[in-house]
Parts: C-alpha cells; sequence; structure tokens
C-alpha cells in the first residue's frame, strides 16, 4: 500500500461532504423549532379561525367550503416560506459571519453544493407544511386526492422558494436587502396568487396577471393534490412547476461555479 | 479660553452633580431622538414594509369575502375593514418598536446608554414610550395614505380617529416596554408575540363586526383591549361602533394609566435591567 501524497479521490459525487453540508444546513435552520415550527402553525391557525369567524358571521357562504379552498394554500404557503428561510437568511448569516469559508473550501462540486442547499430548504419547509397540515385537520376533514400531485407540488414549491432563497442570500450585501425584497415582491407574489380566494371570482385582469405569477401555478397544483380542483391545466402547472426549477437551479449553479459575491 | 476663564471665576461650589430643573429637557429630547432615529434609519422596513402588508391583507380579505358580503354596519366591506387594518398596524407597530429597543439593547448590552444618563424612570417611561408612539402613528398614517386610492374613507369624527389611534399607539408601546424588560432572548419576544400580541390583534374586530358573533365570540371580544381600539377608531371613520364608545375611552385611559405606572415602577427597581 503506497501513501504517496495525492489528491484525494472520491467517486463521481462527494457523498461524505454532502452529507456533511446537509447536516450544517439542518443544524443552522433548526436550532430553535418553537420558534420555527410553532411559529407558523398558530399564524395559520388564526388565519383559519379568522376565516371561519368572518365568513360566518358576514356571509351567506359555507364556512366549510372557504377553509378547504384555504387550507392548502396556507399549508403550501408555509412551505415557501420555510424553505425560502433555510437558505436564504442562512446564506447572509454565514456571510456576515464569514463561515461560508468552510463549504466554500469544502471539496464540493457546485452542483453538489446547489443540490445541498435545495435539498435542505426543500425538507425544512416540508417540515414546517406538515406541521401545518396537521393543524389544519383541526378545522377541516383530512382528504388528500392524488398524493402524488401533493407530493409533487410540495417538493416543488419548497425547492423553487429554497433556489430563490439561495439566489438571494448570494445577491444580498445587507439584511434591508433580504428583507425589503422578500417584504416587496416574494409576499405580494405569495398573497396574491390565489392562496384565499378562487381566481374565477375575480376580475378579469386581475386573473391575466395572475396567469404570469409562477407561485399560483405551484399553489393551484397543491391544492389540486388535496381537494381534486384545480383552477388552472394541470399540465401546464407542471411544467411551470419543472421549467422553473430547472431554470433556477442551473442560476445557482451558474453563482456557486463562478463564486459571484462569495468568492470576491 | 472661555472655558478656562469660566472655571477660574466660578466658585467651588460648582463641583457638585450637574442640576436640571424638573424635567431633564435635553436628556428626555435625546432620549426620544435615539429611539426615533433607530427606526428610520430602516424605514423601508419599520414603515413601508407594514403598509405593504396591510394593504395586501386588505386585499385579501376583501377578494375572499367581499363579493359576498352586504354590507357591514351599513358600510361596504372594504370601507369598514379599513380602519381595522390601520389601528392593526399602528398597534403592532408600536409594540414591535419599544420591545425590540429594549431586547436588542439588553442582548448587545448597550442597554447601559439608557440606565446610565441622568433621566429619572419618570423620563425614561416617555422617552421610551414616545419612540413606540410615534412608529404607530407614522405607520398608521403611511398606511391611511396608500389606502386612499383603492378605499373611500371618510372621518366622521376626526377626534375620535386621533383620540384612539394616540391611546392605542401609546398603550401598546407600553405593553412593548414591558415585553421587552421581561425577555431575555429573542425566543422569549417570539412567543409573547406568536400567542399574546398576534392572537388579540387577530380576533379583535378588525375582520368582521363583533354585533354579529356568538355570543360567546362577543365576550371574548370585549375583554380585549384591542377591540375597544378598532371600535372607537372605526367609529371616528364610519360612525358605527359595536360596542360602548364611553367603555372603550375608560378602557383606554385606565390601562395606559396603569401601564405608566408599571414601565415607571419597573425603571425605577431595575427589574431585569439592573440585576
Amino acid at each position: 500500500m503506497s501513501y504517496a501524497l495525492q489528491a484525494r479521490r472520491f467517486g463521481p459525487v462527494n457523498w461524505i461532504g454532502c452529507l456533511s453540508l446537509l447536516r450544517r444546513q439542518f443544524k443552522n435552520g433548526f436550532s430553535d423549532l418553537h420558534y420555527t415550527i410553532l411559529g407558523p402553525v398558530i399564524s395559520n391557525a388564526l388565519y383559519l379561525l379568522l376565516f371561519v369567524i368572518a365568513s360566518s358571521s358576514l356571509t351567506q357562504l359555507d364556512p366549510q367550503g372557504i377553509v378547504t379552498f384555504i387550507a392548502p394554500g396556507l399549508i403550501s404557503f408555509s412551505i415557501a416560506e420555510r424553505a425560502f428561510e433555510v437558505s436564504g437568511a442562512n446564506l447572509i448569516f454565514e456571510k456576515h459571519e464569514r463561515t461560508h469559508m468552510d463549504w466554500l473550501m469544502a471539496p464540493l462540486t457546485p452542483t453538489e453544493r446547489a443540490c445541498c442547499f435545495a435539498l435542505s430548504s426543500t425538507i425544512g419547509g416540508l417540515v414546517v407544511g406538515a406541521a401545518v397540515g396537521l393543524m389544519t385537520l383541526l378545522f377541516v376533514p383530512a382528504q388528500v386526492v392524488h398524493p402524488l400531485a401533493l407530493m409533487f407540488f410540495a417538493v416543488a414549491t419548497g425547492m423553487m422558494h429554497g433556489l430563490i432563497g439561495t439566489l438571494l442570500g448570494i445577491w444580498a450585501a445587507k439584511w434591508d436587502q433580504y428583507t425589503a425584497l422578500h417584504t416587496f415582491v416574494l409576499l405580494p407574489l405569495a398573497f396574491l396568487s390565489g392562496v384565499f380566494a378562487p381566481v374565477g371570482g375575480m376580475p378579469e385582469a386581475a386573473q391575466h396577471l395572475i396567469a404570469f405569477n409562477p407561485i399560483f401555478y405551484l399553489i393551484d397544483g397543491f391544492r389540486y393534490g388535496v381537494i381534486g380542483e384545480a383552477a388552472a391545466d394541470l399540465r401546464l402547472s407542471t411544467a411551470v412547476a419543472i421549467g422553473i426549477n430547472a431554470g433556477l437551479f442551473a442560476w445557482v449553479h451558474y453563482w456557486f461555479r463562478t463564486g459571484y459575491r462569495l468568492k470576491s | 479660553m472661555s472655558s478656562q476663564r469660566t472655571l477660574e471665576q466660578a466658585p467651588v461650589q460648582s463641583l457638585a452633580p450637574r442640576h436640571y430643573s424638573t424635567i431633564n429637557w435635553v436628556g428626555l429630547q435625546t432620549l426620544y431622538l435615539k429611539e426615533v432615529r433607530r427606526f428610520m434609519s430602516v424605514a423601508t422596513q419599520t414603515i413601508l414594509a407594514p403598509m405593504v402588508t396591510t394593504l395586501l391583507f386588505l386585499a385579501v380579505f376583501v377578494l375572499a369575502l367581499g363579493h359576498a358580503v352586504d354590507k357591514v354596519a351599513g358600510e361596504p366591506y372594504m370601507a369598514f375593514l379599513a380602519p381595522g387594518l390601520i389601528m392593526m398596524a399602528i398597534t403592532q407597530n408600536a409594540f414591535a418598536n419599544t420591545s425590540s429597543s429594549i431586547l436588542i439593547s439588553k442582548i448587545q448590552g448597550n442597554i447601559v446608554d439608557l440606565l446610565m444618563p441622568p433621566l429619572t424612570p419618570l423620563e425614561r417611561t416617555i422617552g421610551m414610550a414616545g419612540g413606540g408612539l410615534t412608529r404607530g402613528i407614522m405607520v398608521g398614517v403611511a398606511t391611511w395614505v396608500a389606502m386612499v386610492p383603492f378605499v373611500p374613507l371618510s372621518a366622521a369624527h376626526p377626534q375620535f380617529i386621533l383620540f384612539h389611534a394616540l391611546m392605542a399607539s401609546l398603550l401598546m408601546s407600553l405593553v412593548g416596554v414591558l415585553a421587552g424588560v421581561w425577555a431575555e432572548k429573542f425566543d422569549h419576544m417570539a412567543a409573547i408575540t406568536n400567542f399574546i400580541v398576534t392572537p388579540a390583534a387577530f380576533l379583535s374586530g378588525t375582520f368582521y363586526s363583533a354585533e354579529r358573533l356568538p355570543p360567546f365570540w362577543q365576550k371574548v371580544a370585549h375583554m380585549n383591549p384591542l377591540f375597544y381600539m378598532i371600535d372607537g377608531f372605526r367609529y371616528g371613520f364610519i360612525g358605527h361602533a359595536d360596542g360602548s364608545l364611553i367603555a372603550g375611552i375608560l378602557v383606554l385611559l385606565g390601562a395606559n394609566a396603569a401601564l405608566l405606572w408599571l414601565t415607571h415602577r419597573l425603571f425605577a427597581t431595575g427589574y431585569h435591567l439592573k440585576a
């Protein structure tokens, strides 16, 4: 056996490195569980309670119908928020503390880094989404009409927001920029995407605008998985989900490869 | 030169604690301005962001329920909802300002900047609460202005709008001081926000008329001080109140007096601050 000094060799994938980066992401993202899980669970329960009280006291609408419609949207929304935060907030924090050197120096390819960021955010989002989903059972009967569609769109939502969070985390130099983009771009896109109201009932101009909102297709697909009704063509929603994620992944990969704002 | 001459001419007794009149105006003004500048330097986050989220709430509820609501209290749903949402923004931001200011100072260790200067507990109370009050009012005005293009808002009783906005903002900034003094970690503050402040705001009659609630929820609403803030504030706009206006005014005055006293006690004893 020779112990000649040479570069360490991995197979095509550095599995140990990937696992380490994933574990690191989880440790950063799930340090205070009751803050990250209980917060969304409570605020979403309040949203549902509000809609029950408001619709039953103000309108002739069936509160059950409204809540059944809104609940999947809220689950999808909480997956998105958490996934975004796992990668985005983490990255800015690490850039401030300069600890991102740890994974920039490690022998990982850009593909591996991008995969780990996408995966950790997706899982983080799904954990919160599952908790919020369990909470909604207080308001709506448990039903999943198309489990495959539900899983696909849940993962696509988490991954998309994880990748957006990664891009924003790489780009933003300060917390201000990060929160500004979140509040002024991402939050309006999510709120005005048909989370709370059927698109069919909106003015025509609003419907045309919403057709350009990618989050609308993700939420719509997810809702199709839960209640079996979709506003958009399911094939279109699937195509948007795959296309957006592929595009964002390529973008993240490019930035990791060139070291944009990370290695400079 | 001139300072030297003053020193020579000054009698020996001048080596004594510096004297202020009853109120240390310079110190009070400094503390107040520090509190205001703290949030103004990040105005996009502290003024614009709440304005945008409040508008989103308006859009969401009007889109989801507006088409099915005939009239609430004789008004279109939007005109009923808007004052409640403005008040919600005022209260949340008044609370956020004082609570985050004190908690962050405690964690970073610069709380001594509040405790060391020659300020009396009363001056500290007023300076801190004044900062939160200002933020609450500024967010309220910003939200109001942003809503004007979408919602026809008249002011039936401007004095009620002003009174309730000021009282609510003061009340929640004092609650924020208490929360900031009590909390030791961001977790504690998140717990207070998640379990107390947000539920109280959401279930206060912002989104629905308490008159039309089942008796149980009506009772819950009437025990919530935020209900009176929103109800009286909304009366200022649309001229209709769900509860008693006199009761609301008394609750707000009483709660503010009690909170001022309590905050003053905390600053005087140094509870959780000087330990």
